[in-house]
């Protein structure tokens, strides 16, 4: 928690120049990472121009005949837009705000634990299904799924239960996605909510337990309020992100052609991979992640606007 | 402004003025000349998975030899592998890198729209020169074929005869314990057959099919007399003309009775079984599930079909595998168009001249020839009455060998072989007699106009049609219906419009050809 306290120091009015030389190590700390987005981040900016180009090959992007907003029309004329942009975005609230529940729970329960060997095999345990690839997962949930020979049907059979087509019911998918999604990625995000606890100062807790608080009062008015600033910068992080869905995730588990789930399935992503992979037409792509950029751009500023009004010491900038 | 800020800033612009300089920046093309003084590497871009038993290796050495010799160069192959080799493909055209020879087909590789990319060389030029055999052997008329804006950007495989129109595959043994002795002509005759399997074949499914290509392609070609068009449009084709007579008409087959009568027949099939519940969302493969006798129907053209039955007689003896070509049912087929294959030049080729000398060479030097599609003589194959045959020490695993070569084989050269079904003529004959010319070698789509509808409408095809084709969308007509809406406002009209216009000037130019 070195960097939490030195952030204030950053603030303080000071000659900027002995400032600069006193934090010549942190700066060079945060070298890797400034080098990282200039390289990924800043220096492909240019490149969204070719959102609003005819590209072609040989002119190149800068060269290429200018079109203006042509390459989003594909988006529009059909009236998808509306419906991918509430799908995405209702996907990756749900995603959001389940994910951090389900994280924050699961790191006070291990936090609760006594037992070491214990909270250390559950711990990876929990970790491993982040490691296991999108394809894999929808294979697995095929070969649970599937109708005739699946797993689930299976065991319904054998009840004789009436089998579940899974794959023919639009209105299953949203939960499918969800539970797979915290099953995959509970593990993994509770460990920066587990390392935030473990910065609690022990002192605290302890005079808690001695003026009486329960485990329960503990959790409520000492580890949830400790974990709010962790909760809110990850809660900004991924806002940011609201437009991009989780291509290998959906695409994987719903598959390429089974058009009679994208009602409820349907993203931006897979939308586009569908228009685009026939075209292969790299303008109408690029104007499609515009898009969500700038959306999501927008999400990010207001958010910490509000958090700006209602907390101040949390926000971002 | 502190130092700091400064320096982050400038940094900062300078990041962006060599990304922007790095963008912009043209290659100048080292040629070297005529000569061929210089030793240089030739890139061939092929489609398919590398071969890992290191034949493929030795066989080009032994090509490269003869090359080293005659024209100071040598080949490589640059593998395009299978997985998602239509994205890799393109972006290999479109990243700028210098290859050289590069495998096109206008009708599966995208060919025009990378051409209108500016992705291939004009051949134009070079030709004469450093092909001249080529160049020669190729009659005006082909080359015609090859132009797009009136520069020559491909060479075609104007001289190999192989028939890639689509049919089912069905079992010769269980059509006729289904009462079917005649070759199947209709699709009806296909459902018999395949409720027979439903009835009389537990463990297998009648039709284990993929979602993942419709059929509705084959059942036009069937049921009327409409010709496709090289245009695509994603899953399903939504684009083709009247007739073979009508041949410059516009007409779109899924707004006709005939699409309504497709989805039904599918959703016959499907309820009554004759694929997986699943069928969306099965990735099981329906050719090996045939071989090892659980699915009793697969789909593909005559090429693949002339393959596939020698193999079918050995994993299943006695299952007289057969083809229905849906062109039986009303005599609708097209010849193929010369440019299925060929090879142009990478727009960014570093040695255009030496590559064009080593092509004129694969294709009319018999050694170089065979060496490439065949491999070595006593390894891969040993001739026995005029036929290739595996010679008796063959080992699958370690000794065979593909190089993909589909860019521009000639029949002169061609050895048959004993893994082609012998009796393949009789359905080459069968096709030889109601085949027509191409009609649409010579018409380059610009697509430029309407490319947002044209996007619009891949993607609707892409989220209806898989399950419209598979009697998967509920009621058949309200299905229908609401694709339909969905094309009309994905700008069907508008391309239609645009797509008469350009067939109407296409007619004009081939009718001032004709009179010439």
């Amino acid at each position: 928690m070195d960097t939490a306290k030195s952030i204030p120091a950053v603030r303080v009015k000071n000659s900027k120049r002995k400032h600069f030389r006193n934090s010549r190590v942190l700066l060079l700390m945060c070298l890797p990472a400034i080098v990282f987005f200039c390289i990924f981040a800043y220096l492909p900016m240019p490149g969204l121009y070719l959102a609003f180009v005819k590209y072609n090959y040989t002119d190149g992007i800068f060269s290429s005949p200018f079109v203006g907003w042509d390459n989003f029309k594909f988006l529009i004329i059909t009236g998808d837009l509306w419906r991918l942009t509430f799908n995405t975005v209702a996907y990756n609230i749900a995603f959001i705000v389940l994910g951090n529940i389900a994280q924050i729970t699961v790191a006070i329960l291990l936090n609760e634990i006594r037992k070491k060997w214990f909270k250390k095999i559950s711990q990876t345990l929990m970790f491993l299904p982040y490691f296991i690839s999108a394809v894999l997962i929808g294979l697995l949930a095929y070969n649970i799924l599937s109708y005739d020979y699946g797993l689930l049907n299976g065991i319904l059979r054998s009840l004789h239960l009436d089998p579940v087509k899974a794959y023919s019911e639009p209105h299953l998918w949203p939960f499918i996605i969800v539970i797979t999604y915290l099953w995959q990625t509970t593990g993994y995000g509770s460990i920066v909510y587990f390392a935030a606890i473990m910065g609690l100062d022990s002192e605290i807790v302890e005079a808690s337990e001695i003026d009486g608080a329960n485990a329960f009062q503990r959790i409520i008015y000492i580890v949830l309020p400790w974990l709010k600033p962790t909760f809110i910068i990850l809660l900004l992080f991924s806002l940011g992100g609201i437009l991009k869905g989780n291509f290998g995730l959906f695409f994987n588990l719903v598959g390429a052609n089974n058009t009679a789930l994208y009602a409820s399935t349907d993203i931006i992503e897979t939308y586009v991979f569908r228009s685009l992979m026939t075209n292969f037409n790299f303008s109408m792509g690029s104007a499609v992640s515009l898009y969500q950029s700038v959306f999501g751009f927008i999400v990010v500023l207001t958010a910490n606007w509000i958090v700006k009004k209602v907390s101040p010491e949390n926000s971002l900038f | 402004m502190s130092r700091f800020r400064k320096l982050t800033i400038s940094i900062l612009i300078a990041v962006m003025v060599i990304s922007l300089a790095a963008c912009g920046g043209k290659k100048e093309s080292s040629s070297a000349g005529g000569d061929t003084s210089q030793f240089v590497t030739i890139s061939f871009v092929v489609l398919g998975d590398k071969p890992k038993n290191g034949q493929f290796e030795k066989v080009m050495e032994k090509v490269n030899a003869i090359m080293k010799e005659k024209i100071n160069a040598e080949l490589q192959w640059k593998w395009v592998e299978w997985a998602d080799w239509q994205t890799k493909y393109n972006l290999l055209l479109a990243s700028g890198e210098p290859v050289d020879l590069v495998t096109i087909g206008t009708d599966w590789l995208d060919t025009w729209s990378n051409a209108q990319r500016g992705a291939f060389l004009p051949l134009d030029d070079l030709l004469p020169k450093y092909a001249p055999k080529t160049w020669k052997e190729i009659p005006q008329e082909d080359w015609a074929q090859s132009k797009y804006d009136g520069k020559i950007v491909l060479i075609p495989e104007n001289d190999y005869t192989q028939w890639i129109n689509h049919g089912f595959f069905y079992r010769g043994d269980w059509a006729k314990q289904a009462g079917i002795t005649e070759p199947i002509k209709d699709w009806n005759t296909i459902g018999k057959y395949l409720q027979w399997i439903k009835d009389n074949k537990p463990d297998v499914i009648p039709y284990d099919v993929q979602a993942s290509t419709s059929n509705f392609g084959g059942w036009v070609q069937s049921y009327t007399p409409h010709l496709e068009l090289p245009i695509s449009t994603g899953y399903m084709p939504i684009f083709n003309t009247e007739s073979y007579d009508d041949r410059y008409k516009v007409v779109s087959p899924v707004f006709e009775d005939t699409f309504l009568d497709f989805a039904k027949l599918m959703k016959d099939w499907a309820d009554k079984g004759y694929w997986r519940e699943d069928v969306l969302n099965n990735k099981n493969d329906a050719r090996n599930a045939l071989r090892a006798g659980q699915n009793g129907m697969d789909s593909h053209h005559t090429q693949t079909f002339s393959g596939l039955r020698v193999q079918m007689d050995k994993d299943q003896p006695g299952s007289e595998l057969m083809m229905y070509p849906f062109s039986r049912t009303s005599n609708n087929l097209l010849e193929m168009p010369i440019t299925h294959g060929g090879v142009s030049l990478g727009a960014h080729s570093k040695n255009p001249e030496r590559a064009l000398m080593a092509y004129d060479l694969i294709r009319n030097d018999k050694e170089v020839y065979q060496l490439i599609n065949y491999g070595m003589e006593g390894v891969q194959y040993d001739i026995k009455d005029g036929k290739r045959v595996l010679p008796a020490n063959y080992n699958e695993t370690n000794d065979s060998f593909y190089s993909d070569f589909w860019a521009g084989r000639m029949d002169k050269f061609e050895i048959p072989s004993d893994t082609t079904w012998d009796k393949i003529g009789t359905m080459y004959d069968e096709y030889d007699k109601i085949k027509k010319p191409y009609p649409y070698g010579q018409f380059v789509f610009d697509k430029t106009a309407i490319e947002s509808e044209l996007t619009a409408i891949s993607q609707v095809t892409g989220e209806m049609g898989p399950a419209i084709s598979y009697g998967k969308a509920g009621d058949p007509a309200q299905a229908v219906q609401e694709y339909r809406d969905k094309l009309k406002l994905a700008g069907y009209d508008k391309v239609i419009a645009e797509l008469q216009r350009q067939l109407d000037a296409y007619k004009a130019q081939m009718d001032s050809a004709d009179t010439k």
